[in-house]
């Protein structure tokens, strides 16, 4: 047997994928202050339709996919479709019923609120 | 020796993979994600596509108002500068600041002239989408032949 039917036969048990989105990872600013953490994600393209956040025991999951549509013969192109990706650990205390998602003009804002028992308290001291 | 195009497409396959896990490597570090395979800076990026009498540009400007944008052209010259302003709102510690703030510019030389009277620009989602008709002198002509 020579070397070429050797490849060829190899190859043929190989499984042809179907392409795949580019993955990227969205910049984003995370900010937080006694009543919520605040997280805002840049996803230029992205629709509305588009956009999932999971959060699942103590893991936030962003993901955004942008289908752009084309025109004509490409000259330059230095974005493209891509799925956004980004995963967090979040605190337990985040209250996910109340986790409010944001979208305008590509940017992602996530307010995600503390449970009233993570929130700091003010202890009063009383005088005797 | 490839020799089935599912070869070269596996290749590049593992070479994305190694791209994430570098890219997830950096993120790890506190450092914001840059899209070093690509360009320097990851603000701003753009693409440019070609019809017969017409370009048409697209541009990420993800967040920006459209009295925040600049538009220049002349020309072939084309010019885009901006601010982009998101501050710290008030009362809140930062975490992270990966997203860009502050001015910007980005200045293009055109294949062809353009006619700048009827440039139109619209903001959806975060792209800025310029549609730059050629000017008269520049667009392809049809030649019969006698």
């Amino acid at each position: 047997m020579d070397k070429n039917t050797e490849i060829a036969k190899r190859d043929d048990r190989n499984i042809e994928k179907t392409r795949e989105l580019y993955e990227a990872a969205p910049a984003v600013d995370i900010y937080e202050n006694e009543d919520e953490i605040l997280l805002v994600a840049d996803m230029p393209g992205v629709t509305k339709e588009e956009v999932s956040v999971n959060i699942d025991n103590g893991r936030l999951a962003l993901s955004g996919i942008r289908k752009l549509e084309t025109g004509g013969v490409a000259s330059w192109e230095e974005f493209g479709n891509v799925e956004f990706v980004r995963n967090f650990s979040v605190p337990q205390t985040i209250d996910v019923e109340n986790v409010k998602a944001e979208l305008k003009n590509g940017v992602l804002t996530l307010h995600m609120p503390k449970s009233e028992k993570a929130k700091p308290r003010q202890i009063e001291i009383k005088t005797a | 020796m490839f020799t089935r195009f599912s070869d070269i497409d596996r290749l590049f396959g593992t070479m994305d993979l190694l791209r994430q896990r570098l890219d997830n490597m950096s993120t790890d570090y506190n450092r914001p994600y840059r899209s070093t395979w690509l360009m320097e800076d990851g603000f701003l990026r753009a693409n440019l596509y070609q019809s017969g009498d017409a370009f048409e540009m697209r541009l990420e400007v993800p967040g920006m108002d459209k009295d925040a944008l600049d538009i220049k052209i002349q020309g072939n010259y084309l010019e885009i500068s901006g601010k982009r302003d998101h501050n710290v709102p008030d009362g809140y510690k930062v975490h992270k600041t990966e997203r860009l703030n502050g001015t910007f510019s980005r200045s293009f030389t055109l294949p062809d002239d353009v006619d700048s009277a009827r440039v139109e620009a619209t903001l959806k989602d975060g792209v800025l989408y310029l549609t730059l008709p050629k000017s008269e002198a520049a667009k392809p002509r049809q030649i019969s032949i006698s």
